[in-house]
């Protein structure tokens, strides 16, 4: 079924073919760019012929080339103060060195020893042994609990019950500290 | 113009063109030429010298600059460093770049500060150098003096320097013998530091960047950079203290000798590690460029001796190793003995009478130690000297070994066998004879000697190594007893140490110094000795080389190992036992 609004568009699209690829389609933009008008309206105020534009553009370059220029002496300046910096760092290096060495020598034997002796210190080499007290050991005695022993049998026998490790005297004694 | 007229000018016509054509040609060729001049010209600079030319254009304004590897530290056992970089600075002037009206106040000021001559220093200002040195090496204090004063055309360039500790006394530093130096190019010189140079060194980096119209680097530009590796420090079995000590005990007991030289070494006996290396004269190697260079010489490894009765330990092990011979085997000692047509005498020419080998050995008979060689075999005693590594060098890690090879054992002639048996007509040096007697301390195992514990992080492959056993532990414990008889009742007597008396066991060596094949007066003498006996701590080589004791003259028996290298080596053992806190084995 064909609406009569289609066959009147197709009598109008016949009858003017050409006329309607020669037009711009006919979606347009309603709204066209900020730049594009905020720059129209800029060239319609200011009224900017030709030398205009060019005066701008030059300016432009040149507020980049400032850009530029100020970009590069920072960054020059910046590399001096690392060369400068690195200088002061192999000085503070140097001193470094300089303090290690005197550490070193500080604790080398020769100045231990000179030390030493200022302070009045000999080197004492052991040349003494301690004296001992001679004890008579019987050695043909025969080994075991001492007959001296008076601890009476009850004690033992409650010792053994008791003390785990077995032994009278030796235990208490052990068990004071 | 008439058709005749014309046609008469038709030849001409031709002509004309033809010699056009030529001019044309001819102009053509030349151009070529000159084309091909330039071209040719142009291709030699752009091709054929393209590499000479970009290095030309670089050197204009790229810097390459080598950033040095920092040497690595050396430390003794405790970890107390034996050697410090330091940095250290030399003064150069650019005579071009200084008026004539500042050359009195940089002469002044440079004469002021470094204390150099400032008559010499205006000549060289004068000059018309390019770049002279005014003075080289001295410390920061005197460059930050330096700096303040602004001086044109002065220049200070930043060297790094070696600074050793300090010796015995002014003149020395601590083990400049066994340390060597660094000499201005950073290459090691003799001792460890040439031993060690690749591994000390490290390896260099580089800068390579621009630099502007001052001649400044512009570090954020475009460069290259490449981190020096910095080289590995030296862990040295060394102990400083007792280093100190011996180096101090070896100095008097020369003097008081008056011998020409001496020196010490000190090896653990468990591990080969050496614990003191000393000489006497030594030098000191922080002023290197103002010292003989006769001292340099390094007289424990680069100089061979006859070590004399020492040898008579090796001798005797090897034979009681072997079952020749036993402690107490008993032998004739007539007090001389003919071999080869040679008669070869005891020290005292005298009639011993029956003896047995623990005699021999206490009162350093020759004869004995002949008898004892007889009675292993030539071949036998050969290998025996194999074994204990006194035909070949030591293979120490220091560098400026002295060796000198024995000859083969079908070479040798019985009357060298007989005198090598007691030391004379071998030589050796001090790190061969030591490591062979240390021996008998380790058991009967033979310690490789070394110096270095680790590098960097890494240990010393030879303390990994398992030890060659030379002889039997029971035949070590044997001369062990034989040994510890020498100084109780034989020539060690003057090597006793209070409550060591009876652990302690040692041996002297005194051996006549050959000249030109003839032996003279001269004498080079030794003790080499360990304690506690039974667990040796330490084991100590002393040799004296020439003494000229106190009355000497009359009893030239004053210079022999008792009086000279016994002594010395005693006062080195005392500071051992207090500093190690060595005590005596129970008895």
């Amino acid at each position: 079924m064909t609406s009569t609004r289609i066959l009147t568009r197709r009598r109008l699209g016949a009858n003017s073919a050409v006329s309607h690829v020669a037009n711009p389609p006919r979606r347009r933009r309603r709204t066209r760019g900020f730049v594009h008008v905020a720059g129209a309206v800029a060239a319609e105020r200011l009224r900017l012929n030709m030398f205009g534009h060019a005066y701008m553009a030059v300016g432009a370059v040149v507020i980049v080339l400032l850009f530029y220029l100020a970009i590069a002496a920072q960054i020059t300046q910046a590399s001096y103060d690392i060369t400068r910096l690195q200088d002061q760092q192999r000085q503070l290096i140097a001193e470094q060195d300089q303090l290690r060495y005197q550490e070193v020598t500080l604790h080398a034997p020769a100045q231990v020893q000179q030390q030493a002796a200022q302070s009045g210190m000999q080197r004492v080499v052991p040349s003494s042994y301690v004296q001992g007290t001679e004890v008579a050991v019987d050695l043909e005695a025969p080994v075991g609990a001492s007959a001296s022993d008076t601890t009476p049998l009850w004690l033992r026998a409650v010792a053994l019950v008791v003390n785990t490790v077995g032994g009278t005297r030796d235990v208490q004694a052990a068990t004071k500290h | 113009m008439s058709t005749r007229a014309l046609s008469a000018r038709r030849p001409g016509t031709v002509d004309r063109v033809g010699s056009a054509r030529l001019r044309v040609l001819s102009m053509l060729a030349l151009a070529i030429v000159l084309a091909g001049m330039v071209w040719s010209r142009l291709a030699y600079w752009q091709v054929a010298q393209h590499g000479r030319l970009t290095v030309q254009a670089q050197a204009q304004y790229r810097e390459f600059v080598q950033l040095p590897a920092m040497r690595g530290a050396v430390f003794d056992r405790n970890l107390t460093q034996l050697v410090v970089n330091t940095t250290v600075y030399s003064a150069f002037v650019s005579p071009d770049q200084i008026v004539a009206a500042d050359r009195d106040r940089v002469a002044t000021g440079l004469a002021g500060v470094l204390g150099v001559d400032q008559a010499k220093v205006m000549t060289t200002l004068q000059s018309s150098s390019k770049f002279a040195y005014i003075a080289r090496r001295f410390p920061k204090a005197k460059a930050d003096k330096l700096r303040t004063l602004k001086l044109p055309g002065v220049g200070l360039q930043e060297e790094t320097q070696r600074s050793y500790l300090p010796g015995i006394a002014s003149g020395t530093t601590l083990a400049a013998n066994l340390l060597g130096f660094v000499d201005w190019n950073g290459a090691g010189r003799y001792g460890l530091e040439e031993k060690y140079q690749k591994v000390l060194a490290g390896t260099p980096g580089y800068i390579s960047s621009y630099r502007d119209l001052s001649n400044r680097e512009i570090v954020l530009g475009s460069h290259t950079h490449q981190d020096p590796v910095p080289g590995s420090d030296l862990v040295l079995s060394v102990d400083a203290s007792v280093q100190y000590a011996a180096e101090q005990a070896l100095a008097e007991g020369v003097k008081r000798d008056k011998a020409e030289s001496g020196s010490v070494l000190i090896m653990d006996p468990a591990t080969g590690g050496i614990v003191a290396w000393a000489d006497y004269p030594s030098y000191n190697a922080n002023d290197f460029n103002h010292t003989d260079a006769a001292l340099f010489k390094d007289n424990v490894l680069s100089y061979v001796y006859e070590p004399g009765s020492v040898m008579k330990v090796v001798t005797l092990s090897g034979a009681l190793n072997a079952g020749a011979i036993t402690p107490t085997t008993v032998i004739n000692d007539p007090g001389y003995l003919k071999v080869d047509g040679f008669w070869i005498y005891d020290w005292d020419r005298r009639n011993h009478g029956n003896i047995d080998y623990t005699y021999v050995l206490e009162h350093s008979l020759n004869v004995g130690a002949m008898k004892a060689m007889l009675a292993v075999g030539h071949d036998a005693y050969y290998k025996n000297l194999q074994a204990f590594g006194l035909t070949q060098p030591s293979g120490i890690d220091v560098a400026g070994e002295s060796f000198i090879p024995l000859p083969s054992a079908a070479q040798m002639q019985d009357a060298q066998y007989a005198t090598t048996s007691f030391g004379q007509g071998i030589d050796v040096n001090m790190v061969q004879m030591l490591a062979a007697t240390n021996v008998v301390a380790n058991g009967g195992k033979y310690a490789p000697p070394h110096l270095v514990e680790r590098m960097g992080t890494q240990i010393n492959p030879l303390l990994l190594q398992s030890q060659r056993q030379v002889i039997t532990p029971a035949t070590a414990a044997k001369m062990t007893a034989m040994m510890e008889q020498v100084v109780q009742k034989g020539s060690g007597w003057t090597s006793r140490i209070r409550g060591f008396e009876l652990d302690q066991a040692g041996k002297t060596g005194t051996s006549q110094i050959p000249v030109n094949g003839k032996y003279t007066q001269d004498v080079w003498t030794s003790f080499v000795g360990f304690l506690p006996a039974q667990h040796p701590k330490f084991t100590m080589l002393v040799v004296v080389r020439k003494p000229h004791y106190p009355g000497s003259e009359r009893d030239w028996t004053l210079n022999d190992g008792y009086m000279t290298a016994e002594p010395i080596w005693k006062q080195i053992a005392q500071t051992i036992v207090v500093d190690w806190h060595i005590t005596p084995d129970p008895h």
